[in-house]
C-alpha cells in the first residue's frame, strides 16, 4: 500500500473521537466485522489509527478508499470547515431529470479535461445530497490528499454548497464543472457563508419555521405553564405578551438556523453636527459592523425578551434567513429622506 | 294690636309686602307638597303595577313546569334556542366546511395583507404532507414566502400564471406537489415493502423522476438480476413515461417478454403495485409448474 494512503488514512482516523472511530470505520464499510472486532479500542489514539492502517494494509487500500474515508468524515463532522453558498442559474424550463451516473461522468470530463492531476470522489447520500471531494494537484504534479476541496449538492436545486480550504485559484474551474454537469449555465457565490452546513441548507432550501396562518390546526401547540407564584405580579403582562407575539411573527417558532455571523459594510455618509464639523469632506464614512455569536439568529431572537433592545428589531437583522445573506453593503438612500438601505 | 301699631310706624306699604312674602312663600310650601303627594301616588301606582306583573310571570312560570313535568321533559312548542345555541352550532358547521375545504387539497386563510393558501397533497388515501404560500395581494398579487421545496418550479409557474389567472396558478401549482409527493410516496414504499427482492440501492433524485435499481426475477429455478430505469418525463404525473427494463447478458431469451412486461406494468400501475403484480405473476406461475393444468 502507498505509504502517502497510509498516512493519510491514518490522520484521518486521528481526527475522529475515540468512541466513534468504530461507527465511522462501519460505515466505510472497507473493512470486514471481523477485522473491526479485532482492533482494541481501549488502547491510545495513536496505536488504533496504527491498527486500522495494517487492516487497510491487509486489504490493499487505494487513494480511493482513503478518499470516501474522508468523504465520510467530513459528512458527520461538517461543522469544522466554513460552507459558501453559490448559485446555479439556468435558462431553460424543462424538467430535469437529474442522472446521478451522468452527472458524474460530465463533471469529471470537465474537471479533468482542464487539470489531469486530480483525486474526484462521490458519494450519495439518504436525503439526496450529493458528495464530491477533489484534491488538487498541479498540471506537473500528483495530487495532493492535503489540498482538498469539498461539494454539496442535492439534485435538482440551484444551489451548491462549497467548502475550499486552499488554492482559491481552482474555484473557477469546479464551479464550470459543476454547471456543465448539472445543466445549468451560470453560477454566482452569495453572500452566505457559515460552518453550519445545515443551517446554511435551512436557509436557501426555506426548511426553517415559518409561521404559516392556517384553519386547520396542524398540532395543537402546548403553552409550557410556568410554575409561577401567584403572589407575583407581573406590572408589564399586556407588553410582555405584545413582545412574544411580534417576536413568534419575525422569527417562527422554531429553532432558528445556526449562523456565526452577520457583517455589515457601511458605506454611508457620517452625519452630525455641522457645528462639531468632524469631517470636512463629505465622502462616505467607512465602517464594518459584525455581530458574531455561537448562534446568532437564535440570540438575535432573545434580544427582546431579554429586554435589550426594542421591539420591532432592525429589518437589517431579521431579514437574514429571508434575504439568505449575512453579509451586507449598506449604501446612502437616494432620496427625499436621509438615512441609509440595504442594496442587494 | 301692638304688632300692627308697630308696623304702622314703618308704613303701610312694607306690612304688605311682608304679607305678600309670608302669602307667597305658603304658596310654595303648598306646591312643593302637592308635587311630593303627586310622586307618591304615582310610585305606589307603579309598584302596584309591577306586583301584578310579577303575580302573571309567576303563574305562567308555574303552568310550565307543570307542563314539563306533565309530559316527562319532552318539548311541547319549539322552544327558542338560545343565543349561545346558535352561535355553536354556527362555530360547528364552519369548521365542517373548513375540513371540507382542508380535504379537497387547496385551502386558504385570508390574512392582514392578503391570503394564506395551504396545498394538501394525498396519494390513494393516504393523506401526505401540506405546503403553505403566503400570497400578498396589495400592491400587486406576490408570493411573500412559502414551504415548497426549492425543486419544484415554482417561479416558472407563478411567472406563468400568478398574475393572470390564480385558480390556475393553485391548480397547476397542486398537480405538481400531488405528483412529486406520489412519486416519493411510491419509491418509499419500494424500497421498505421490497428491500429483499431489490439488489443494490435504489437510485433516485429529488424530484424522484428518475429511478434505477436492479431486482431478481426468479425463472426455471434460477434467479436473473433485472435493471430498471423508469423516467418520469411529464411533472404532473405519477406514472413514468419511460421504463427501460434490460437483463444480464446470459439471461435466456423468453425473459425478454418478461420484461417487455414488467415494462408495462411499471408504465400502468403504481411502482409498489406493479411489483405485487409481479410476485402474484410468478406465484401462479409456480403453482403452475408444481401442478401444470390437465394433469391427472
Amino acid at each position: 500500500m502507498d505509504e502517502v494512503v497510509a498516512e493519510y488514512i491514518r490522520r484521518t482516523v486521528l481526527k475522529i473521537p475515540r468512541d466513534e472511530i468504530m461507527g465511522v470505520l462501519r460505515k466505510w464499510g472497507f473493512l470486514s466485522e471481523t477485522q473491526l472486532g479485532a482492533i482494541n479500542f481501549r488502547q491510545t489514539k495513536d496505536s488504533i489509527s496504527q491498527e486500522v492502517v495494517q487492516l487497510c494494509e491487509e486489504n490493499s487500500a487505494d487513494v480511493k478508499q482513503a478518499a470516501i474515508l474522508d468523504i465520510i468524515y467530513n459528512n458527520i463532522y461538517p461543522n469544522k470547515r466554513v460552507w459558501s453558498v453559490y448559485q446555479m442559474k439556468k435558462t431553460g424550463e424543462e424538467t430535469d431529470l437529474f442522472d446521478f451516473t451522468n452527472f458524474k461522468k460530465k463533471f469529471k470530463r470537465r474537471l479533468q479535461s482542464a487539470l489531469k492531476n486530480v483525486t474526484i470522489s462521490f458519494r450519495e447520500y439518504e436525503d439526496n445530497a450529493i458528495w464530491i471531494r477533489i484534491a488538487w494537484g498541479t498540471p506537473y504534479t500528483k495530487p495532493n490528499q492535503y489540498k482538498t476541496s469539498y461539494v454539496v449538492y442535492h439534485s435538482q436545486t440551484p444551489y451548491v454548497f462549497i467548502s475550499v480550504s486552499v488554492l482559491k485559484s481552482n474555484l473557477p474551474l469546479l464551479c464550470q464543472a459543476l454547471v456543465v454537469a448539472s445543466n445549468y449555465h451560470d453560477i454566482r457565490e452569495m453572500e452566505l457563508r457559515s460552518h453550519c452546513l445545515n443551517s446554511l441548507k435551512d436557509i436557501v432550501f426555506k426548511r426553517y419555521s415559518q409561521n404559516f396562518q392556517t384553519h386547520y390546526p396542524k398540532q395543537e401547540k402546548n403553552v409550557a405553564t410556568e410554575n409561577v407564584d401567584v403572589r407575583i405580579i407581573q406590572e408589564d403582562k399586556s407588553e410582555k405578551e405584545r413582545i412574544q407575539r411580534v417576536n413568534r411573527e419575525v422569527f417562527g417558532d422554531g429553532p432558528q438556523p445556526k449562523l456565526e455571523f452577520a457583517q455589515y459594510k457601511l458605506e454611508t455618509m457620517f452625519k452630525s453636527d455641522p457645528k462639531m464639523d468632524v469631517l470636512e469632506k463629505r465622502e462616505p464614512f467607512r465602517c464594518l459592523v459584525k455581530f458574531s455569536s455561537p448562534d446568532l439568529l437564535e440570540s438575535l431572537k432573545s434580544l427582546v425578551p431579554a429586554g435589550m433592545a426594542d421591539a420591532p428589531l432592525s429589518p437589517l437583522l431579521t431579514c437574514i434567513p429571508q434575504k439568505a445573506r449575512n453579509y451586507f453593503k449598506i449604501r446612502e438612500r437616494k432620496g427625499v429622506l436621509p438615512g441609509s438601505f440595504v442594496r442587494p | 294690636m301692638e304688632e300692627r301699631k308697630a308696623y304702622s310706624r314703618d308704613g303701610v306699604l312694607a306690612h304688605l309686602e311682608m304679607l305678600e312674602a309670608q302669602a307667597h312663600e305658603l304658596a310654595l310650601k303648598q306646591e312643593e307638597k302637592e308635587q311630593q303627594e303627586e310622586k307618591l301616588a304615582g310610585l305606589k301606582a307603579r309598584v302596584q303595577e309591577l306586583r301584578a306583573r310579577r303575580d302573571e310571570l309567576r303563574a305562567k312560570l308555574e303552568l310550565q313546569q307543570k307542563r314539563l313535568l306533565e309530559k316527562g321533559g319532552a318539548e311541547t312548542h319549539p322552544e327558542q334556542p338560545s343565543a349561545r345555541a346558535v352561535l355553536e352550532w354556527k362555530i360547528k358547521s364552519v369548521k365542517a366546511l373548513l375540513q371540507l375545504f382542508y380535504l379537497t387539497g387547496i385551502s386558504g386563510k385570508l390574512t392582514k395583507r392578503g391570503v394564506c393558501f395551504c396545498i394538501s397533497t394525498a396519494y390513494e388515501g393516504t393523506y401526505l404532507e401540506s405546503y403553505y404560500l403566503d400570497v400578498l395581494t396589495k400592491p400587486e398579487v406576490q408570493i411573500q414566502r412559502h414551504s415548497v421545496p426549492i425543486f419544484i418550479p415554482l417561479e416558472q409557474i407563478a411567472k406563468k400564471y400568478l398574475q393572470t389567472d390564480i385558480r390556475r396558478f393553485l391548480s397547476v401549482l397542486s398537480d405538481h406537489l400531488n405528483a412529486y409527493a406520489a412519486r416519493r410516496y411510491q419509491a418509499d414504499q419500494l424500497q421498505e415493502r421490497f428491500s429483499d427482492r431489490l439488489e443494490g440501492t435504489l437510485q433516485r433524485n429529488s424530484l424522484c423522476n428518475l429511478l434505477v435499481f436492479h431486482y431478481n426475477v426468479p425463472s426455471d429455478g434460477r434467479s436473473f438480476l433485472f435493471t430498471a430505469r423508469l423516467l418520469y418525463a411529464d411533472p404532473c404525473c405519477s406514472l413514468p413515461t419511460e421504463a427501460i427494463i434490460s437483463c444480464t447478458p446470459d439471461a435466456p431469451a423468453a425473459l425478454a417478454e418478461v420484461a417487455a412486461a414488467h415494462s408495462d406494468a411499471f408504465r400502468r400501475a403504481a411502482l409498489h403495485k406493479a411489483f405485487d403484480s409481479f410476485s402474484k405473476a410468478e406465484e401462479t406461475q409456480d403453482e403452475a409448474l408444481i401442478s401444470p393444468p390437465g394433469s391427472p
